[in-house]
């Protein structure tokens, strides 16, 4: 059809709007893109040449050395790629999962009405306190664990019935977004502990759990509002033509909010990808992850800028690539047209 | 509209199990290796030895410390020869430096004991003694002949590997703060290296602006780390305490020995603050957010005339990657003080031999061995036959065959620390230092060292909370004007007593003590 | 225990507008609505088992160190029951300047904007009184904003007039709102520019996804490069402009500034991602008629694009809300909070705490943190946020 001129007409800027544009969007690709620079530049850099003052300009200012990249890369040889592997792979399976499952949680909170009663909630937290009690006072945490659960189920059944007042889909969505605002901090010490029982400590399922469980209510609370913007018309026609609340959700919401999939996936992605207090605490030798490789660089002697700039400069090169393959998705035409249908 | 996002998964999996394959071929590369490298070093080693049976085969320990190269380089590097002598592997698993502390604790204190040994501070010995987390050396020590415990400077045998008279730690490195300076720019103005604190401070005013290594730009007269968090609550100390400690390392600089008072509300600990602002003035503009790194770097470009650091400077200034000073460094014991404190009145009084019978010319030096030095001890959770291997590996990184090796090459973060290390020359001359600057340098750790005033940092438990929420954050506010010296002073007096009080004054007291080798 | 209900004719609890759909029949649709049901647990469940099972232990654990004092004892660690004393500490005790701060009286100009905060709190809440479309939870909602603004803003006021010193709850506060003002601006506009058709976009867009893709803590050590006025690269200008002889560490606000230039180049990202998506993900046909209409940018900006993206943006100022208040990573090795206490926000305090072992004064610090952020976005919700959906 036409659609693509007609989209070029609408959002062709005038000459003069192109130039202020391009002005604009280059001050700040300069201010993004400097600092970056001067990372690349200071990871050719010998100590000396860091130390004495700003050199700005390879074999102008200063004769580069690839001292530190021989370093990280030779040198270094396992504890650099193995953190490497361990980002990758700890990252991607969270990311994935999270999105999955926070997609799915974001269309039901958004399409169907839930009322968890407060009174269940109460309990639910109750009991998880006496599981903890037990534990910490010896009690092996399966058995705690499942005595949590059938007293819970119990409890539930008897006195459960007799409250009625309950809470709504936006109570959902903020308690879920408020488990983001505590200080990691103050989680990494109980978190410790629990992986600790389960004898998960310094393996990547450890992380990926993690991970998965802190970046879902951001997928949520984003994939909310992506979905809220695909007219409601379109489901209710499929729902006419006998589709089942799967079919809908699989074939029409998902790919009509590709660019808001893509852009959600990225932000978790990089959030993973750069995690630095749980993977310091959850991980030893193992499953230790690029981050803490770029925290150690501060070491005694201070900051060693130069093999800093080198793990920089690799721990990002993936998460561009996957940028710049995804970031066509996050354009637009692919809503174009299928209001008509 | 399905199909780009499936090719899409399908493409990231595929990725991420090329990387698996291509690094599980990697390691399986490097593991090839290795044990064709050790096969050499084995038969060169069994030629020598004759077929003894390995003592520690099949034994695994795993130490834990910071990332390197200081520290950890030396450790990986003799880990093969230690398996090629004994049979036991020894995994060195790094974390950042900042975050050792907590990593150490929470593993201990949790029960997860997943490392065997530690390389860490003997500062925070106290910290792991006291819940009884590390395993006692005393006796290993005794027996151990090869260590030459003997050799080893009294300070770090006696004092900082000791804590209620038992071992627990074995030094591998000897860290204490010394004064650095320019000898050319000294010798230029034809001054000696600063004895006290005035000296210090008159020297560096002379020096400050201007342009000291040939680049067109007015430098600094003293360069001292006063950021906050990082350093500066150890180096206000390296002032205060040739004020406060006179009569040897066991009277101790913190506290009253009696009362378990904080000895921060008298004179000399406002004469301290008074000199440590006063050195503001001759240096670096942004010194409030100067950690040591770069006032040591400030120092290998020229840039400063004076400075205070552990032994590093020393060994970085030969590195020509590093530095554009070489031989132009001189050390010396850090300044004292003409005045020291009567702790009976907190004022002020002149030297002399009843007051300061350590005195040197009538000025009263008090090095600081701040932090410690990095020391190996023993996680006593670990098994038996593991344990003794951690020691024996330990034991050998000390002994002086490895030890007097390592401490000259300035990538170990290893200091001299045994008598033998700062007789020979040789050695330093070989790594890079001209003949005279290793005089010069190995004489001052010579003095420090030797010096039975030496001060050591604080080993109480949760020294943290007394010194970095505290103390740091008092000087800090002090350094930036927020509070006058009377308040800096007053701040700290009632924080360290909150803490005592929270933690229980007497046993505050006892550990005190026991850090400190006194009998009650 | 979770019913889920169908959405049916009226009932539009979420917001979205939904009609009711007449044609169905009975049998029909009782069958959906079992269906429905289980579908509901079904999309909802996974992600709720998930985060309730990790986030409750450590909430739980947190709050009880708060109440605790953490001391080592022979044969390992105690942790001994204090109540409030922790809190006490922060509040009125001897932390008390560093998490509140110092107060002064306020300057001339200090009163002026607090009475003039006050009044408009006032106003507001008598507006809504005299609109008679009262309802519980409104007036709750407002009344605790109204507190918690006025509270906010003595504080404000009487620790940012001269002789006083803000502590790290202001100075958290004046990240987070600062930071995201800037940042939501700069993203929108940066969102904006490469909606249009110029040859290039790809570039831009890829490129301004950048500072997010570094680990926080590279960027702090980032930042504490390119600042440094010795041997940053900034360093010849700093010297050039002749300011060779100061430094911005050594000044309460130079320090701030320098920490929230670290924080707005590091977020802006997140804003721009987010909001070009969303730019991206409207229909077309709106602008088609407004440019038949004879609309001109600015018009089309106002009335078509910005109610579109409004709920997105209240949802995305929210988020980042939420994380900015735990900003940790830049002030702690940039400036470590200094000069003093100056730029030391509430979860480096909370950090520092940690890291000295009184685990009972990091948990009560970050328990502050906890209450401050879940007033502040209670009121946001269910004011802002709820009133910009229902718009829609």
């Amino acid at each position: 059809m036409k659609k693509p001129f007609r989209r070029k007409s609408i959002f062709s800027p005038s000459p003069a709007a192109m130039v202020l544009s391009y002005l604009v969007l280059g001050i700040w690709a300069f201010v993004v893109l400097f600092p970056l620079y001067w990372y690349v530049v200071t990871s050719i850099k010998l100590p000396i040449q860091v130390i004495e003052g700003p050199f700005y300009i390879p074999f102008v200012d200063f004769q580069p050395s690839l001292h530190a990249w021989r370093y990280i890369f030779t040198d270094l040889r396992n504890d650099t790629l193995r953190p490497y592997f361990n980002t990758v792979v700890i990252s991607l399976i969270s990311s994935i999962l999270a999105l999955l499952i926070g997609m799915a949680a974001a269309y039901g909170l958004l399409r169907f009405n839930y009322r968890p009663r407060l009174v269940a909630i109460l309990m639910f937290i109750g009991c998880i306190v006496l599981v903890i009690v037990a534990i910490s006072f010896g009690m092996p945490w399966k058995l705690a664990l499942i005595a949590g659960i059938v007293l819970f189920i119990i409890l539930l059944q008897t006195i459960g019935r007799r409250f009625k007042r309950s809470l709504g889909n936006n109570d959902i969505a903020f308690w879920m977004i408020s488990t983001r605002i505590l200080p990691p901090v103050v989680i990494v010490i109980p978190m410790y502990i629990l992986f600790q029982r389960v004898g998960l400590l310094d393996t990547k399922t450890a992380l990926i759990i993690t991970y998965l469980a802190v970046s879902l209510p951001i997928v949520v609370w984003l994939m909310r509002d992506y979905f809220s913007s695909i007219p409601i018309e379109l489901e209710e026609s499929a729902t006419v033509d006998g589709a089942s609340r799967y079919r809908i959700f699989l074939s029409i919401v998902l790919p009509l909010s590709a660019p808001g999939l893509v852009a959600t996936f990225l932000l978790i992605l990089v959030f993973n990808w750069n995690e630095y207090l749980l993977a310091l605490f959850l991980t030893s030798s193992r499953a230790q992850t690029l981050p803490l490789t770029v925290a150690a660089q501060n070491a005694t002697r201070g900051p060693q800028w130069w093999y800093m700039s080198v793990l920089i400069l690799i721990m990002i090169i993936p998460v561009i690539a996957m940028a710049i393959v995804l970031e066509r998705y996050i354009a637009r035409g692919l809503l174009v047209g299928a209001i008509k249908e | 509209m399905k199909k780009p996002l499936l090719w899409l998964l399908i493409m990231l999996l595929t990725v991420s199990m090329i990387a698996t394959f291509s690094l599980a071929g990697c390691k399986k590369a490097e593991e090839a290796a290795a044990p064709a490298e050790e096969e050499v070093a084995e038969e060169e080693v069994a030629e020598e030895e004759a077929a003894v049976e390995k003592p520690f085969e099949g034994v695994e320990v795993n130490i834990l410390t910071f990332t390197g190269p200081q520290i950890a380089e030396p450790l990986q590097r003799r880990a093969p020869d230690f398996q090629a002598l004994t049979g036991a592997k020894v995994n060195v698993v790094i974390v950042p430096f900042s975050d050792l502390y907590m990593k150490i604790l929470t593993d201990m204190a949790t029960g997860t004991n997943s490392y065997d040994a530690f390389v860490f501070a003997p500062q925070w010995m106290g910290d792991y003694i006291i819940p009884g987390y590390l395993e006692d050396l005393t006796d290993r020590v005794a027996v151990d002949e090869a260590l030459e415990w003997g050799d080893i400077a009294p300070f770090f045998r006696d004092f900082s590997s000791t804590y209620e008279g038992r071992i627990w730690t074995i030094p591998l490195d000897g860290d204490f703060h010394m004064l650095y300076y320019r000898t050319d720019l000294l010798e230029e103005e034809g001054l000696n290296p600063p004895e006290t604190w005035d000296d210090y401070l008159n020297i560096a005013k002379i020096f400050n602006g201007k342009d000291l290594n040939d680049d067109g730009i007015p430098d600094y007269g003293s360069a001292i780390s006063k950021k906050r968090g990082a350093q500066a609550y150890w180096f206000i100390y390296d002032i205060a305490a040739s004020f406060i400690q006179s009569q040897g390392t066991g009277q101790g600089t913190f506290f009253n020995t009696e009362t378990f008072e904080p000895l921060v509300n008298n004179e000399a600990f406002a004469a301290a603050l008074e000199v440590y602002k006063e050195t503001t003035k001759h240096g670096p503009p942004d010194e409030l957010i100067l950690d040591v790194g770069d006032t040591r770097g400030l120092f290998t470009s020229g840039r400063t005339a004076l400075s205070l650091d552990w032994g590093d400077i020393g060994t970085l200034a030969i590195d020509p990657e590093i530095s554009v000073v070489q031989d132009k460094v001189g050390a010396a014991i850090l300044p004292g003080s003409t005045k020291v404190l009567d702790w009976d009145t907190g004022k002020l009084v002149d030297v002399d031999e009843s007051t300061a019978p350590y005195a040197v010319n009538g000025v009263n030096h008090a090095p600081f061995a701040a932090f410690g030095g990095w020391s190996g001890g023993i996680n006593i959770a670990a098994d038996p036959k593991v344990k003794d291997a951690a020691y024996a590996f330990l034991s050998y990184m000390n002994q002086p065959a490895q030890s007097n090796v390592d401490v000259t090459i300035g990538k170990t973060g290893f200091n001299p620390y045994r008598i033998s290390q700062f007789e020979n020359t040789e050695l330093w001359v070989e790594a890079g230092m001209s003949e005279i600057a290793a005089k010069n340098y190995l004489g001052a750790i010579k003095d420090s060292l030797e010096s039975p005033n030496m001060v050591l940092d604080m080993r109480i438990p949760q020294n943290a909370r007394y010194q970095q929420t505290v103390l740091d954050t008092a000087i800090a506010q002090f350094l930036a004007g927020e509070l006058t010296i009377e308040q800096t002073m007053e701040q700290i007096y009632n924080g360290w007593e909150e803490i005592t009080e929270e933690l229980g004054r007497e046993a505050q007291l006892e550990s005190y003590l026991g850090g400190l080798g006194v009998e009650k | 225990m979770m019913k889920v209900k169908r959405q049916t004719q009226g009932s539009a609890q979420t917001g979205s507008g939904l009609e009711a759909i007449p044609s169905l029949n009975k049998r029909m649709h009782s069958l959906v609505m079992r269906q429905d049901r289980l579908a509901g647990n079904v999309f909802l469940l996974p992600a709720v088992l998930v985060i309730l099972s990790l986030a409750i232990f450590p909430l739980i654990i947190s709050l009880y160190l708060s109440f605790s004092s953490f001391r080592f004892v022979k044969g390992g660690f105690a942790l001994k029951f204090v109540g409030l004393a922790n809190y006490k500490k922060l509040l009125i005790g001897s932390a008390k300047t560093r998490f509140l701060g110092v107060l002064a009286n306020p300057s001339i100009f200090g009163w002026l904007v607090f009475i003039i905060i006050a009044a408009l709190l006032v106003i507001s809440l008598v507006l809504y009184i005299r609109r008679g479309q009262l309802s519980a939870g409104g007036l709750f909602y407002r009344g605790l904003a109204a507190i918690v603004i006025g509270l906010g803003a003595w504080l404000l006021v009487r620790t940012l007039g001269p002789d006083g010193r803000p502590g790290t709850l202001i100075i958290t506060l004046i990240y987070v709102f600062i930071g995201i003002f800037f940042q939501y601006l700069l993203g929108l506009g940066m969102a904006m520019l490469t909606t249009q058709a110029l040859p290039g976009r790809r570039f831009f867009r890829t490129v301004f996804f950048l500072p997010l893709m570094i680990t926080p803590v590279g960027i702090a050590y980032l930042f504490r490069m390119l600042t440094d006025t010795t041997k940053g690269p900034f360093a010849v200008i700093w010297q050039m402009v002749g300011l060779s002889g100061f430094s911005w560490a050594n000044n309460p606000w130079g320090a701030r500034v320098a920490v929230m230039l670290g924080d707005i180049w590091q977020w802006t990202p997140f804003m721009f991602i987010v909001l070009l998506a969303a730019l991206e993900s409207q229909s077309i046909e709106p602008f088609e008629a407004a440019m038949v209409d004879g609309a001109n940018k600015w018009q089309i900006f106002r009335y078509i694009t910005l109610p579109q993206i409004l709920p997105v943006s209240a949802t995305i100022i929210l988020i980042r809300m939420i994380e900015a208040f735990k900003i940790v990573d830049i002030p702690n090795v940039l400036t470590n909070g200094g000069p003093g206490t100056a730029s030391e926000s509430l979860a480096l305090q909370s950090y520092m705490y940690w890291r000295a072992l009184d685990l009972g004064g990091s948990a009560s610090v970050s328990y502050m943190l906890l209450i401050t952020v879940t007033l502040a976005g209670l009121c946001y919700f269910n004011l802002i946020h709820r009133a910009v959906k229902e718009k829609e």
